[in-house]
């Protein structure tokens, strides 16, 4: 146990807060630092757009947010995809290092080896995670309710992509986040939702996700604490605001 | 064979619109589309001899158009607006074919229509306005690379339509200012030549790059957004000094301000019924128009100061004397713009309720209140009432942008946050998106009647 927390400090990278900035997502990074903050956690922050850099070892969790589909290729440059030393071979490195990272909608697909457009064409993406993604004719926009047995709690939040994304069958590193109860999650066909690698977290889910799930936010905080001051455990806090509106929604969603 | 056509589109349009009324619906679109459908000239043929003025831009076409609105009425001039909101060609249409007899002789000599900015060529085509205004060009709230530019491109090729338009444009938008190259109508600008805001959030900027060498651009001044006093060093492209300007703001109030004005020189004092916000640009916009039109500055100035607010845009209702000011929020960037004002707000008790819901027609996903900037708020409100359907989400936003638990208040049911908000010792500025303000709005205007109108 921790004993004197005010000497404890979380690193969180935001990149390309610039280019994935779609549907609020900026509100898990917002989350994420109050929540540390409120418990007497210092937490910096350090936004990383195009042209930017660091040292990527300094970092306790990282997010990637959402954006449309055409920004994602203007990114592919920047991240440097198949070169060494580039920003996607350190995050290459860090997801093989257990560091946390949350990734939502484009930043989930860009996470995986490879996307697969509408006019056939493949892009290699970052290939920090084995899965890939195609594309559906339609979007997928709505709200959505899934399971999340890792965090032990019921996520609610709101979908709105057109790419489907496929886990390799026969990889037990890889597995999804939980079932889909409301909406349509990684591909609308096979009921599952989002995808937990080492401490990588993704999902499809905007809302955004951390503010009205204050079970999944913790659990990448306890994640990210444990590994930076082992056997350190996140203290409570007042939830009943979160609960209330994670439970209005669910309640309107399930009828 | 046209005055025959003319009569058919006629009679189908006003017919359609009768029945619609009758039954309770609203007649915007649909007798305007069925008329164009019969005689695709029919608009062209009724605004001859309407002396037509079109508004155009992202924000601010429906409040200055109720200024202009003001002035006409004032003067006694018969004047129609399109007031419904239904700015396409076929709701201009119907307000067109409706002020205008069987035979297509105007009613009116004046009109006063807000055109969509993507409307804009087919409406000019059809109208060969007088003036054409351009408030501003801004994204929208999912707007995204190059929409912008798109947007500009809309609103060129309407001015290409409108060859005898004198073109007032905004000088402080470096987007809508670039016009006055690519066209060759008498140009008007009008601007704000000071800051209007002491303290504001920091905006995502639409312009920060000069659009003819894509040099950054350097600020004089800001006022929002990006609007301002923008140099480009690249290629020396500035902002045009405005013949018409907003010179100083003088008074602060928290349903009027004070401005100073220079029109063509000569510097007035203006009282304006608007907060001291982005809705000064809106006084500068329906001045330029007023006076363009042919109206005296003394007439444009009481225009001003005295018009009819719109739907959720700074009304204010009287509630058991507590005033009650209604302000719509659309998108992140409408909603910074709000939170400007508030962190400008001269009535330091001033109770806030922000209200959200999330029916289709407000998009029924919220997440976009993470992109506003309540955290500026924060710092200087330490409770608000939330309501709506998704009343829980924005207390909770409120709580993750620093305001504290104890200060936040989830009312449910409009008509207890009425009796409450009776019973406030201070003013309220109740700030809601669409069909919340819808909802509130009527329960608020039922429990007053009309009476319950600020006059202002």
């Amino acid at each position: 146990m921790a004993k004197d927390t005010s000497t404890q400090t979380l690193r969180i990278c935001h990149l390309y807060p610039d280019i994935l900035n779609l549907y609020g997502d900026r509100g898990n990074t917002i989350t994420l630092v109050q929540r540390c903050l409120w418990r007497g956690i210092d937490a910096e922050l350090t936004t990383l757009g195009l042209g930017e850099d660091a040292d990527f070892s300094d970092f306790d969790l990282f997010f990637l947010g959402g954006g449309q589909d055409f920004d994602q290729f203007t990114l592919l440059d920047d991240l440097g995809i198949g070169k060494p030393n580039s920003k996607a071979s350190r995050l290459v490195e860090a997801v093989a290092d257990d560091a946390v990272i949350l990734a939502i909608c484009g930043g989930y697909q860009l996470l995986g080896d490879y996307y697969i457009g509408r006019d056939g064409v493949r892009s290699d993406f970052i290939g920090a995670v084995p899965f890939y993604t195609d594309s559906a004719p339609e979007r997928m926009i709505g709200n959505m309710v899934f399971t999340c047995d890792d965090f032990d709690t019921t996520v609610v939040g709101f979908e709105n992509h057109s790419g489907k994304t496929h886990l390799p069958p026969d990889n037990p590193e890889v597995s999804p986040l939980g079932k889909v109860e409301v909406g349509f999650g990684n591909n609308g066909e096979d009921g599952y939702e989002g995808l937990r690698y080492h401490n990588t977290f993704c999902t499809y889910s905007h809302g955004p996700i951390l503010p009205k799930n204050p079970a999944f936010a913790d659990g990448l905080l306890q994640l990210a604490l444990s590994r930076r001051y082992p056997g350190a455990t996140l203290a409570p806090l007042d939830d009943r605001l979160e609960d209330l509106a994670h439970d209005s929604v669910l309640k309107r969603l399930r009828g | 064979m046209s005055h025959f056509r003319t009569i058919c589109a006629a009679v189908v349009c006003k017919a359609t619109y009768a029945v619609l009324r009758a039954l309770g619906r609203g007649a915007t679109s649909l007798p305007g589309k069925l008329a164009l459908r019969i005689y695709p000239d029919y608009l062209s043929v009724l605004a001859q001899g309407v002396h037509t003025l079109v508004l155009t831009g992202t924000n601010g076409k429906t409040t200055s158009t109720h200024m202009v609105a003001q002035a006409l009425e004032n003067a006694g001039v018969e004047a129609f607006y399109n007031r419904s909101g239904a700015n396409l060609i076929q709701g201009i249409t119907t307000e067109f074919s409706i002020h205008s007899t069987i035979g297509g002789k105007p009613r009116c000599a004046y009109a006063v229509i807000e055109c969509d900015e993507g409307a804009l060529r087919r409406v000019c085509a059809s109208l060969d306005p007088q003036i054409v205004l351009v408030t501003n060009i801004f994204r929208d709230q999912l707007d995204r690379y190059g929409e912008v530019m798109h947007t500009r491109e809309n609103i060129l090729n309407g001015l290409k339509n409108a060859p005898h338009a004198v073109v007032c444009l905004n000088a402080d938008c470096s987007i809508t200012a670039s016009l006055a190259r690519d066209i060759d109508n008498e140009i008007v600008f009008f601007g704000v030549d000071c800051e209007i805001y002491p303290e504001r959030v920091e905006d995502l900027s639409d312009a920060t790059h000069c659009l003819w060498c894509n040099h950054p651009y350097t600020y004089d001044y800001v006022t929002y957004a990006h609007l301002g006093g923008f140099v480009c060093e690249g290629c020396g492209y500035r902002r045009s000094e405005p013949q018409i300007a907003v010179t100083e703001i003088l008074e602060r109030g928290s349903n009027t301000c004070t401005l100073e004005m220079r029109v063509d020189g000569e510097v007035t004092e203006v009282v304006a019924d608007v907060p001291a916000g982005y809705d000064i640009y809106n006084v500068a916009a329906a001045v330029t128009a007023l006076i363009v039109f042919g109206f005296s500055k003394e007439e444009a100035f009481a225009a001003v100061g005295q018009f009819k607010h719109g739907f959720g845009r700074a009304e204010v209702f009287d509630l058991d004397g507590v005033p009650v000011r209604l302000m719509l929020m659309k998108n992140p960037a409408g909603c910074n713009q709000i939170i400007n004002l508030l962190l400008n707000e001269p009535d330091e008790d001033m109770g806030i309720v922000c209200l959200l819901n999330d029916n289709d027609c407000d998009g029924t996903d919220v997440s976009w209140i993470y992109d506003a900037a309540w955290e500026s708020l924060c710092t200087h409100k330490h409770t608000a009432i939330c309501g709506g359907i998704r009343a829980e989400d924005m207390a909770l936003r409120l709580k993750y942008a620093g305001m504290p638990d104890g200060g936040l208040h989830i009312v449910k049911s409009y008509d207890d946050l009425i009796e409450l908000l009776a019973k406030q010792g201070h003013a309220v500025t109740v700030v809601a998106n669409y069909s919340a303000m819808m909802d509130f709005r009527a329960r608020l205007a039922h429990k007053l009647g009309r009476a319950g109108f600020w006059e202002g």
